[in-house]
């Protein structure tokens, strides 16, 4: 349909190196302020907003079935309100009995739904939550199942991420169309409360784990072995 | 697709999930290999003397909107669409600021510059070409510049002006003519002063 403008398009194409573009300016320095400038207006939300920090690093004194040396490498890993630290953790001492999170208490999917400001889902590959608990003013909503042995955190995360290193023991994976991270290592989990403080008494070894956010809220799916079933799982949630 | 242009493509990929991550060293990767492009968009869509502001209004909310990267036909054309639409805001306001009647006269192709070793005839011809280029609706002009200035593919003009693909296609076709018969008629008129003198 073109083919009869040939010559006119040939033209337009060498025109393009004929125009008198201005050279353009660096712009690295002033893109990094600029999202900097908007990132200080989001900040104080930041902070208020739950964090569930996973550490990953060398874990001794841990049940032989779940100990597992990580390797070492520097950095920080954030999926929105989780973040996970790859660095070489300073060895911290875990509780022999972990603490509960703050005011962690038992109750329905409803009340849950309820309590919580952000929407509760449950996963269709897993259905209805055996326990359901909520924590910290129903800042986190816990679903158990399997016993307890898979857990399923809800929490509202609308941080934004900002580091992230590629280590070898985490794996970038797609959930859906959301990007998360899969832990396939027992690593250290912290709660860190709404001023920001790691609860270290909150701190206990986590199974594999799969974390994602979705819609402002963010996912942290613990116990499933199987990449793949965790994916799957975490994609069955309405 | 060359394998070359493969290997770009997934490295974007690469790149994009990082900085869509947080990770402003993987951005700044990004910034730094697409400023370029962007630039000569936004100047060749006719933001003129403000195109390195456009271009780095655009870059910042593409970070923002990183999350809507799809990717499929990789980040130039998805950063275009940015540039694109900075081009268009950018007019607005010029024309709320100017008035319409400034805006209209407003030159919104960069000038050809002459090249001293072609034949006056050449460089004539290729004046001639940015003025018609100029008289066109917008939307004929960005089709235009989007597939044979910047060189983008069907897919990636329909990406950058946020059209249908069929739209790009048959948009394309009707402004190569638009653009010949203007041409056509420029000729006419220099041919009618010619014989007047």
């Amino acid at each position: 349909m073109t083919d009869r403008h040939d010559d006119l398009i040939a033209e337009l194409r060498a025109l393009g190196d004929f125009l008198d573009v201005p050279p353009a300016r660096d712009q690295r320095a002033a893109v990094r302020a600029g999202i900097a400038r908007r990132k200080a207006t989001r900040r104080w939300r930041l902070w208020l907003i739950g964090v569930l920090v996973a550490v990953a690093g060398a874990i001794g004194g841990v049940a032989p079935a779940r100990a597992a040396v990580v390797s070492a490498v520097d950095g920080l890993l954030r999926v929105a309100g989780i973040a996970v630290r790859t660095g070489p953790a300073p060895p911290v001492a875990l509780p022999a009995g972990p603490s509960p999170l703050p005011f962690e208490q038992a109750t329905t999917l409803e009340a849950a739904r309820r309590a919580a400001k952000f929407p509760v889902l449950v996963p269709a590959a897993l259905g209805d939550p055996q326990d359901v608990t909520i924590a910290d003013g129903a800042r986190v909503v816990t679903f158990a199942y399997r016993n307890g042995r898979v857990r399923l955190d809800q929490c509202d995360g609308t941080i934004d991420p900002i580091f992230f290193k590629q280590a070898p023991n985490a794996e970038w994976v797609n959930v859906g169309a959301d990007y998360g991270i899969w832990l396939a290592k027992p690593h250290e989990v912290t709660y860190v409360d709404r001023a920001g403080v790691e609860r270290t008494v909150t701190a206990r070894v986590a199974g594999p784990t799969l974390i994602w956010q979705h819609n402002a809220v963010t996912y942290r799916l613990e116990g499933i072995a199987d990449r793949d079933e965790a994916i799957k799982v975490g994609r069955s949630l309405g | 697709m060359s394998g070359l242009e493969r290997a770009t493509e997934l490295d974007d990929a690469a790149v994009v999930a990082r900085a869509r991550a947080g990770d402003l060293d993987a951005y700044e990767v990004l910034v730094a290999h697409y400023t370029a492009a962007a630039h000569r968009a936004a100047v060749l869509l006719g933001a003129g003397a403000d195109a390195d502001d456009v271009v780095q209004e655009a870059l910042v909310k593409a970070y923002r909107g990183l999350s809507r990267y799809r990717g499929e036909s990789g980040f130039r054309p998805w950063l275009l669409a940015i540039v694109a639409n900075e081009t268009r805001n950018l007019h607005r306001s010029r024309g709320r600021r100017d008035g319409v009647l400034l805006r209209a006269v407003r030159q919104e192709m960069p000038e050809p510059a002459p090249d001293p070793a072609d034949t006056a005839e050449a460089n004539e011809r290729r004046q001639r070409l940015v003025d018609q280029l100029r008289r066109l609706d917008r939307r004929d002009r960005e089709v235009l510049v989007c597939r044979y200035l910047l060189d983008l593919s069907e897919a990636a003009t329909a990406v950058a002006l946020g059209w249908p693909k069929g739209t790009v296609k048959s948009r394309t076709a009707r402004a190569l003519g638009r653009l010949r018969e203007h041409l056509a008629e420029d000729e006419h008129l220099a041919g009618e002063e010619g014989t007047d003198d």
